[in-house]
């Protein structure tokens, strides 16, 4: 049976929700350009594509009717092309990569676009028409707001707010870094607007931040808590695009090999401290890739809060030169759908452009799970 | 020459410039906002769009909504005087420099079409010398637009026609301000200082000196001179912190140096060495470090002061109440009469004001009205000065004028002891200079009560309505409690009032002409009830009032609601239940329930989930329309303008908008007559409502809002009556709550409410002290 293979990856430039550059822009259209982009970077023939997988986190309005199905028919892809949405929160497009990794191994098809797609601005987080069962509310912390959970865990942890803003520092610097070096070209596919304007690059990043302004936000969750805006990940409209496919086929049709897929796992926590389910998630993807921590060359976490981070980063023993050396979603943003495809990419980009062997790419997800991804250079 | 003004050009973005530039925007009506190019920095717009930028921060807002902002184009006069070509009016707003105004003039000449009006905003500049040297052309099409500030909220503008002014020019420019700005134009003269400012200045200087010689303290001179004269309550030391005590000085230097050297403003125009010591030590009034009084934070504490005129000190001001009697109550006779202080200082204040006032007619404007116009609108006097001058009596004024040795102007003199005003046939009618009494036109489309009052009695009246035919076939409700409360007795008057109409009538409309439409249900009596436990009172309240309400809602005949001010609760579920609201743009609307704790009971809720629901442009489903309303209510949002009202839904979009106040009742019932042919009641609303899952939903909100500390305790358990209501109770989405189901959630909702003793502190602590108890 053929390895699985990461053979590209690109994004389109990450807004803020509401008042950034995408907040005009439908997700379907969004996506529909980045998977454009995925194939005329990669080379690949469209009529081989077996499936268009697309996670999204709130696939209602815009974002529903089986958003993946309408991409192809927008990009105007053979009709013979399929479309899956999966669902599973912040989860949604690393999932689509594990799904296309499972249908290949089963020989159930050998190229798929595993893209991921969320503009916060067009769908509300909770959707239009949240309508939770009151009982399962009443039992348990199902449908606990993020903010909640990142304060959770800042407390079970004993994290200050002080250890927080000097991780989201952190954060925004590397970004900064990357940004400024050039290191986020290669990957971003421009979005060109009705009225001809390009948008390529990233809006979410806040460059000047500086730990004097960071100390000055509000509280944004609980009036006794420590967490703020700033040492959140933003609200973020984006879409991103992985190809995903046999390595058999990748060396027969001359695509780049950016890594093989080593490893992957899924592993529920409780709601309320949703933030750690990387821990339990990544534990399992090692031991079943047969590797430890220290193993790992290249990490990406997801970082839907500083807290949660950190508290990964402590459990797992990661140490800080491996953790987002390009920067993390606090800065980059977190477009729900969209980043788990975003940060295994990353790590397949990273591998490739460090001469790494070994990558993990991992994240929460809300009502208590976490899902991990390794990668191993090709 | 252009008929209408379609587009606006108002140079100079100063306070004055840039806050004409936003009522012209509130109006709908594009503006161009040009300002010098600034010395230093790069973009030469900086000034305008910095003054936009600066408004929309500002309180109060010199904006009704934010999209109004957006009809604001800026720009400079270097590089965009030739826009001024795309307008038909120019409104000139910059430094009181004749030299620099002529300049400008000089060059709009050269880029301004033919006809398109200009006119300055000068306050102290003589027409004949701001024309000085422009062709003929220019001279017919120019006047003097006279704004007062803050010009969306100051309802008077004084308007000045030169000797060439062309009348259809002056016509044109006097209707766009009345009817799009809103204003009340009072004609004015082209003489020193106009009316307002010019009565307002002497008044004010009068009544400073008055109480330095008198000894009288900052505090009685606020007591006697503000309340018992019917002039706002920071009477004239509190006035003049707001207005800031460095502009007097200017607004002195601007008079003396223009009037003639007998004015008798002359003789009494001086400072004193203790407002100059303040001013040089930036005690400048409620923007500087503090005035006559202030607020002392010192020790974390908030103490307000008076400043001792003779000493200079502040000391903790002192609650004064010296006026007796009838005196306070209006009496302007007794006030001044009454023995000691009080007498004396009201009439040093009283005599040579309304003396004054009496001699500037006609120099300043051709008739009486002119003048108590210029000051109930300028600065918000309830009486002008001649009326006034009819409550204490012409012929005791001038008995007490002759006393004091001053001087009698020609005006007393004319009445020769008659009032300035008469009823006559039923019409209201002011003396003229020529000795004789003539009717008060009001200008075409404004129809007023109060006129209406004059010449006919009510169709149906108690203590807190009545009903008044205003023609045509269209009565009005009129509310008549103090503050226009709601209670029992509005409730049965409309009962009476639907088959009355029904029988007689073609249309309704809900109008009055106090200070406010109505501040909602009467809490006094709701607390009285409350506190005897007599529940089953209350809820008989509650229920009367949603069967009168839903009796309007379905009468067989158009019912309008013209509503202005403040319309909160009850006041507001009123308009809400109308088939159409033609609102004042300067309407308050809102659902304050929650903040005595208690839930709309008369219909709102039910009301403004149809609104959300049928609005084309929000997201379908059962929670959308349940979240907004909840978010709107649940906060007791208050919108801050019509314009604000509709994107709240109180207003629905094809509701009207009237910009000036006195044209409100003639616009409503012109819309009433509008909807009368063909006129069928509306279907009853059904609803599709989530049940408890969408409770569980706001549930989720409310908890994440208390932990932010953003709700209370008792707001939790307020929110969770109101997502009960709001939700449908125990619906499920496949069921139909009708609206009958909804009114009755209501009941039970308000009824848990009024039980729960947390929800009685808050009505207690309002109506103590008028603001909202956060428990």
């Amino acid at each position: 049976m053929s390895d699985v293979v990461i053979a590209g990856y690109v994004r389109s430039p990450f807004h803020l929700a509401y008042k950034g550059a995408l907040a005009k822009v439908r997700p379907d259209d969004l996506a529909a350009n980045t998977i454009l982009g995925l194939i005329e970077k990669t080379g690949v023939k469209p009529e081989d594509v077996e499936d268009i997988v697309m996670g999204c986190a709130f696939p209602e309005g815009e974002q529903g009717f089986n958003i993946a199905r309408l991409v192809g028919l927008l990009a105007d892809l053979p009709l013979s092309v399929g479309g899956m949405t999966v669902n599973r929160f912040c989860g949604s497009s690393m999932s689509a990569i594990h799904y296309a990794a499972g249908q290949i191994a089963l020989g159930a098809g050998d190229v798929f676009i595993c893209a991921g797609i969320e503009s916060m601005s067009r769908v509300p987080m909770t959707g239009f028409n949240p309508m939770p069962n009151p009982a399962l509310a009443e039992k348990s912390a199902a449908y606990i707001g993020m903010g909640d959970t990142a304060e959770n865990v800042a407390k079970k942890y004993d994290l200050s707010r002080e250890d927080q803003e000097a991780f989201a520092l952190k954060s925004q610097e590397k970004t900064a870094a990357a940004i400024e070096a050039g290191k986020y070209k290669d990957e971003i596919v421009p979005y060109i607007l009705p009225d001809g304007t390009v948008i390529d690059a990233d809006g979410t990043p806040r460059p000047g931040t500086t730990a004097e302004a960071l100390a000055g936000l509000k509280l944004a969750f609980d009036e006794n808590g420590t967490v703020t805006a700033g040492t959140s990940s933003p609200l973020t409209d984006g879409a991103t695009a992985v190809l995903v496919c046999s390595e058999d086929y990748a060396k027969a049709n001359g695509l780049t090999i950016m890594a093989k897929i080593k490893s992957m796992a899924i592993s529920g926590c409780a709601p309320e401290i949703m933030g750690i389910g990387p821990v339990g998630a990544s534990q399992k993807a090692l031991e079943r890739a047969g590797l430890t921590i220290d193993d790992i060359d290249i990490v990406e976490l997801n970082e839907a809060f500083a807290s949660q981070s950190i508290a990964t980063v402590r459990d797992l023993g990661i140490s800080e030169e491996k953790l987002n050396i390009d920067g993390g979603a606090i800065a980059i943003g977190h477009p729900l759908g969209a980043t788990g495809a975003r940060i295994v990419g990353k790590a397949a980009q990273l591998l490739q452009r460090e001469g790494k062997k070994y990558s993990l790419s991992t994240q929460c997800i809300g009502g208590g799970q976490g899902i991990a991804t390794i990668l191993e250079v090709a | 020459m252009a008929n209408t003004i379609n587009k606006v050009c108002v140079i100079g973005a100063g306070t004055m410039g840039a806050g004409i530039a936003a009522q012209v925007a509130n109006a709908g009506v594009p503006v161009l906002l040009l300002d010098i190019v600034p010395k230093e920095g790069d973009n030469r717009n900086a000034i305008a769009e910095g003054a936009v930028a600066k408004m929309l921060k500002t309180q109060p807002a010199p904006f009704m909504s934010k999209r109004a902002a957006k009809l604001v184009e800026t720009g400079n006069i270097e590089d965009h005087l030739d826009k001024v070509a795309e307008c038909d009016w120019v409104v000139e707003a910059i430094i009181e420099r004749l030299d620099i105004k002529q300049s400008l003039y000089e060059k709009l000449e050269a880029v301004r079409k033919p006809g398109t009006a200009v006119s300055s905003n000068t306050s102290t500049i003589p027409l004949a010398q701001l024309t000085d040297g422009r062709s003929d052309q220019f001279k017919q099409d120019f006047l003097i637009t006279h704004f007062f500030n803050p010009p969306r909220y100051m309802r008077l503008i004084e308007i000045v026609a030169g000797p060439d002014s062309n009348a259809d020019t002056v016509a044109m420019v006097s209707e766009f301000v009345d009817r799009k700005l809103g204003k009340s134009v009072v004609d004015a003269e082209d003489s020193p200082g106009f009316i307002a400012n010019r009565v307002g200045t002497f008044w004010i200087q009068q009544a400073v000196n008055a109480a330095f010689e008198q000894g009288v303290t900052v505090e009685e001179a606020d007591e006697i001179g503000g309340r018992p004269m019917g002039v706002p309550k920071t009477g004239i030391f509190g006035l003049i912190d707001l207005i800031g005590i460095d502009l007097m000085p200017h607004l002195m230097k601007s008079l003396t140096s223009t009037l003639p050297k007998d004015d008798p403003y002359q003789a009494i125009a001086r400072s004193e060495p203790l407002i100059e010591t303040m001013i040089e030590e930036g005690y400048t009034g409620r923007k500087g470090k503090g005035g006559f009084y202030r607020i002392n934070r010192e020790g974390g504490g908030k103490v307000k002061e008076a400043k001792n005129l003779q000493t200079g000190e502040y000391a903790p001001a002192r609650g004064s109440r010296l006026v007796r009697g009838s005196a306070a109550k209006g009496d302007l006779g007794k006030l001044i009469s009454q023995e000691g202080k009080v007498g004396e200082y009201a009439w040093a204040v009283l005599g040579p004001t309304l003396s004054y006032a009496a001699m500037i007619v006609p120099e300043a404007t051709k008739t009486i009205v002119g003048v108590d116009d210029a000051m109930k609108l300028g600065y918000n006097w309830k009486f002008g000065p001649f009326e006034m001058i009819d409550n204490i009596g012409v012929a005791t004024l001038v008995e007490r004028l002759e006393a004091d040795g001053l001087p009698v102007p020609e005006m007393l003199k004319v009445a020769d002891g008659r009032p300035f005003y008469r009823v006559e046939g039923g019409k209201r009618q002011y003396l003229g200079t020529d000795g004789g009494y003539h009717d008060i036109v009001r200008p075409e489309g404004v129809l007023k009560l109060e006129d209406i009052k004059l010449s006919s009695e009510p169709l149906l009246a108690n203590s807190s309505a009545a009903l008044w035919d205003v023609g045509d076939g269209v009565v009005a409700l009129e509310f008549t409690g103090k503050m226009n409360a709601l209670d029992e007795q509005v409730m049965k008057l409309i009962k009476k009032a639907v088959p009355l109409v029904q029988k007689n009538y073609k249309a309704l409309v809900v109008y009055n002409e106090g200070s406010n439409f109505s501040a909602g249900a009467n809490l006094g009596l709701a607390m009285f009830a409350l506190n005897i436990a007599a529940w089953s009172e209350v809820e008989k309240l509650v229920k009367g009032g949603q069967d009168a309400y839903k009796a309007l809602k379905y009468a067989p005949f158009p019912v309008v609601s013209a509503p202005f001010g403040m319309a909160l609760g009850g006041g507001c579920e009123i308009c809400l239940n109308s088939d159409a609201i033609q609102a004042h743009a300067e309407t308050y609307i809102g659902l304050v329930e929650t903040g005595v704790g208690i839930i709309p009971g008369w219909g709102g809720c039910g009301e403004m989930l149809s609104r959300w629901i049928n609005n084309p442009k929000y997201p379908k489903g059962p929670m959308p329309a349940v979240s907004k309303v909840f978010e709107i209510v649940s906060t007791a949002t208050v919108a801050k303008s019509a314009a604000e009202a509709k994107e709240y839904g109180f207003l629905r979009h094809d509701d009207g908008v009237t910009m000036n106040r006195d044209r409100l009742l003639f616009d409503a019932k012109q819309r009433a007559l509008a909807m009368v042919d063909g006129y069928a009641a509306p279907e009853k609303p059904e609803y599709r409502l989530p049940g408890p899952s969408g409770a569980a939903a706001l549930q989720l909100a409310v908890d994440s809002f208390h932990k932010q500390g953003k709700a209370t305790d008792h707001d939790v358990t307020v929110a969770g009556e109101l997502a009960r209501v709001l939700t449908g109770g125990d619906t499920d989405p496949t069921e139909i709550t009708t609206e009958a189901d909804l009114l009755k959630l209501e009941v039970e909702g308000f009824m848990r409410l009024c039980r729960n003793p947390k929800s009685q502190a808050r009505v207690e602590h309002m109506l103590e002290t008028g603001k909202p108890l956060r428990n």
